[in-house]
């Protein structure tokens, strides 16, 4: 077997190129897969999980509270654009968390999204991102097992671990002379360069070609190519997405607001995924989260400002779903975090231990590097099906 | 040809075209510094784009067309809420169809059919400016203070507005004092509307309390009736964003405050004149639509960072944005980020000390600070720190082969390809600036896809690339991309392993 040290001393010799099949490199050691989706602007958590249920909340929201919403328990319900979502509750295949929020309480989406991604207890706290160094704690493996669908490279990916992306192109595939020539150039003057580019020629052998649409159906797009990498035996086992466009300032639930929409691009990326991944999704877990929430009431402009506590959603086949996880905190004045948020319960690290725990099979000394905290974090129990 | 003459070329500038760094390698540091003087003239291609009245009337257009239109399929924009079916609901974003079903009427569809060719225009424009000018480190200055006061036509409804903003805050103030461009950046309606700042009212204003009040506005047609509140992302993110910088020590308290005190900073009232009379008369060009509504903004002195703003009006928002720029936390966060854009990731700390302190000690004069980087020894050390981003990359490839061509559809495909749409950052904090975010590798596949093509259709049989290379690179280019390139097959080829080498994309 080669091991994951003798591949990168192939791939920095200029020796992987083109087209290296991939059967040839070695499978990962687990069938588990995770996607993690981050919902960037800070999703209005009582908008897309309303706690219809809580006697306060119609006062609580001032005029944001709606009509038509699917119910879930007696507190809770989905926004009607989640009727895919709450298909795979009805079929035990999605929980939703409630009041959950990273350990950031000031608000600033960047340094919440940061802080959410580097997995430390402070904005700019670590230059990695957790999911990088959950990554880096699984069993070596001979070829990246973690993907972006992104062009950039989000701070959640980044790290010790080589990780690969992938996007779709709107430019043509030079020649396969020239991409040779490349790599073995970049062997020669740039290791990171070489790594990118070897693991870019193997993505683009499992991704090219994927449609990704314009505008908010982009979502749904990325999510089956995410499918593509993870459903193959040799694949990866890791990958994340990201949709944007949740910063609802302004007339959020009205006729130019985004709330909706992205509700709709949510919940059929989703489904694109679940589709794509066929038998796979059974060991799927898909864990969706954002910065943090927003505030209770509305706003003067019929929207709503940078909160604290929210919503996020834990899916996927592997899942012991079909309830809602929530320390409800209420929604009476008194209730409230600083007079106008949710009041966080649920710290999100302890879901995201749970799932790295139960489902990828880290250890308790091993989630302590992904998360290092002052005080442990207990991992959550039960998150997964036994 | 010398090393500094190649880092004024490619660190301080958008690269370098042939025979460049050799005619400037006698004096690197006195080029630069020579370019920091204000713009006489708009660079040609700006010149010639719409003007902000068409862009901003444009947009007033189009909404009234959409509303007539979606009236006449039956759809009542206004009464679209989540609570109806899911199709309608789905309509609600700029980017749904507003009825959802296929060939009905589509905000999507005619949005993009208005805007995307004006947005792809404005782009090639901004590119050919940075490919033509013989003042690379200005335009470079441009493009920072444009990822710092950010306005994102990511934002739908702002998509017309951040070539504008560009040209009327940005351009004419980014060589005097940061004051100024400060409070250029906040009167402009570009920036009122893309941080919420023109909808938001002082509770305790007249039309606070009695919102039948309000006036009737320029952009009345698609402000959301019943908006009486106040709205703090503005106040907020000039804190975050454009001045303090996050966790400099403001609070809560001082967000609210200060949204409490630029209430009523907003875009002019249409007055009852036919719109093309607005245009002729000048009255639409950006500054000109700024507006101080007394009735909207919130009466009282407010307290922000432990000091009283008693002053009425719009004096009081433009007192505490002269502090705020003169603020230490403000020399030192514009320090920083001027550092990481030019120097490296994390830049010297002996580096930013200084900038800081030049722009202290000369009350943000920011020609002072651009003088002190360029004197700086760590921003002319030999090594590369810096990794180009998708925009600079594709700009500086372009400044190395004059014969290339393209369209702006294309260029804007080639720069969504990268993930770097220019006008489109996805937030308000603008573009990263640090090699992780960039360096990927989707990302150096796609330079290489582009730089292929971009080779092919420059190339011709006589080229000699390996001399380009040496004239580009200097004594930057290594031994081994010199020999990758003397190697090639074909002249296409040899250009492609120039523009893809690890030379070329580092600075």
């Amino acid at each position: 077997m080669v091991t994951r040290r003798q591949t990168l001393t192939l791939i920095g010799s200029g020796l992987a190129v083109a087209g290296l099949p991939r059967a040839t490199l070695a499978a990962a050691d687990t069938d588990k897969r995770l996607v993690v989706v981050i919902l960037r602007g800070a999703m209005d958590g009582l908008s897309a999980v309303p706690a219809t249920g809580d006697p306060d909340f119609e006062r609580a929201r001032n005029g944001l509270a709606y009509g038509g919403a699917l119910k879930l328990d007696a507190t809770f319900a989905l926004h009607p654009n989640l009727a895919g979502m709450k298909q795979l509750y009805d079929a035990g295949e999605l929980t939703v968390i409630h009041a959950v929020a990273t350990a950031y309480r000031d608000r600033s989406h960047f340094d919440g999204q940061n802080l959410l991604e580097n997995g430390s207890e402070r904005p700019y706290g670590l230059d990695t991102g957790w999911l990088n160094r959950a990554l880096a704690q699984m069993p070596p493996s001979a070829k990246p097992l973690g993907v972006a669908l992104d062009a950039h490279m989000p701070l959640i990916l980044r790290g010790p671990a080589q990780v690969t992306s992938w996007a779709p192109s709107f430019l043509v595939p030079p020649d396969r002379d020239t991409a040779q020539r490349l790599a073995a150039l970049y062997g020669e003057t740039d290791p990171k360069l070489a790594q990118d580019f070897a693991s870019a020629q193997a993505a683009n052998g499992v991704a090219a070609g994927t449609q990704v649409a314009a505008g908010y159906q982009a979502f749904a797009g990325l999510m089956t190519a995410a499918a593509k990498f993870l459903a193959a035996s040799d694949g990866e086992r890791i990958a994340m997405v990201e949709i944007g466009g949740w910063d609802t300032h302004v007339n959020q639930a009205g006729p130019f607001g985004p709330l909706s929409t992205n509700l709709v691009a949510l919940d059929r990326g989703i489904a694109a995924l679940k589709t794509g991944l066929g038998p796979a999704w059974q060991d799927t877990a898909v864990l969706v989260v954002t910065e943090f929430g927003r505030t209770v009431a509305m706003n003067g402009t019929q929207g709503t400002d940078h909160g604290t506590a929210g919503a996020a959603f834990l899916a996927g086949g592997a899942v012991r779903g079909g309830r809602v996880i929530a320390d409800w905190p209420g929604l009476k004045p008194a209730d409230l975090f600083q007079d106008r948020d949710l009041k966080p319960t649920i710290d999100f690290r302890a879901i995201a231990t749970g799932v790295l725990r139960d489902h990828v099979g880290l250890h308790e000394g091993q989630l302590a590097l992904v998360f290092p905290s002052a005080a442990p974090v207990r991992p959550r129990d039960g998150l997964m099906r036994a | 040809m010398t090393i500094e003459g190649v880092i004024a070329a490619n660190r301080f500038g958008l690269g370098a075209r042939p025979g460049q760094v050799a005619a400037i390698s006698g004096d690197p540091k006195g080029w630069l510094l020579s370019q920091l003087t204000p713009e006489t003239e708009l660079p040609l291609p700006l010149a010639t784009l719409p003007s902000t009245a068409d862009d901003m009337g444009a947009f007033l257009r189009w909404i009234r067309e959409i509303a007539a239109e979606a009236q006449a399929h039956g759809t009542d924009l206004a009464k679209l809420k989540p609570a109806g079916a899911p199709d309608a609901a789905m309509g609600s974003g700029m980017s749904g169809g507003a009825t959802g079903g296929d060939g009905g009427f589509s905000i999507e569809r005619e949005y993009v059919k208005a805007f995307v060719p004006r947005h792809a225009m404005a782009v090639k424009a901004r590119f050919d400016t940075a490919v033509a000018t013989e003042r690379p480190f200005f335009e470079r200055l441009v493009h920072f203070w444009v990822n710092h006061f950010v306005v994102s036509g990511a934002k739908p409804a702002a998509i017309a507005m951040p070539p504008a903003f560009e040209r009327d805050a940005i351009r004419p103030n980014l060589t005097g004092r940061f004051a100024d461009l400060l409070l250029a950046s906040t009167r402009h309606p570009a920036m009122l509307y893309y941080l919420d700042n023109f909808r938001s009212v002082g509770p305790n204003s007249k039309v606070g309390k009695d919102p039948s009040l309000r006036a009737p506005r320029y952009v009345q047609a698609f402000a959301v009736p019943q908006m009486t509140g106040l709205n703090e992302n503005l106040a907020r993110e000039i804190l975050e964003l454009q001045t303090l910088g996050v966790r400099s020590g403001y609070s809560q308290a001082d967000v609210t405050s200060f949204a409490r005190v630029l209430t009523g900073w907003t875009i002019a009232a249409p007055p009852r004149v036919p719109l093309y009379r607005l245009v002729v008369e000048g009255r639409l060009n950006g500054k000109g639509l700024f507006e101080f509504d007394d009735d909207e903004h919130e009466p009282g002195a407010q307290r922000i960072l432990g000091k009283v703003y008693a002053q009425a009006g719009v004096d009081q928002g433009e007192a505490v944005l002269h502090d705020l720029a003169r603020h230490p936390a403000t020399a030192h966060f514009i320090a920083t980020k001027l550092a990481r854009h030019f120097v490296a990731d994390d830049p010297p700390p002996s580096l930013v000390d200084r900038l800081a302190k030049t722009f202290r000690a000369s009350d943000g004069d920011l020609k002072e600070v651009y003088a002190a980087l360029v004197h700086s020894a760590e921003a002319f050390e030999p090594a590369p720190r810096k990794f180009k981003t998708p925009e600079d990359y594709v700009i500086s490839a372009a400044r190395a082969l004059p014969a290339y061509k393209t369209e702006p559809g294309t260029l804007l495909r080639a720069f969504a390809s990268m993930g770097q749409t220019p006008y489109n950052p996805p937030g308000p904090n603008g573009w990263p600036d640090v090699e992780g975010e960039w360096r990927g590798a989707d990302s150096v596949w796609k330079r290489f896809e582009w730089a292929s093509q971009a080779a092919q259709s420059v190339a011709t049989a006589t080229m000699n690339p390996d001399v380009l290379a040496a004239e580009l690179l200097g004594p930057t280019l290594s031994k081994q991309t010199a020999q990758a390139i003397a190697r090639a097959q074909s002249p296409a080829q040899g250009l492609t392993l120039l523009l893809a080498s690890a030379e070329f994309q580092r600075r």
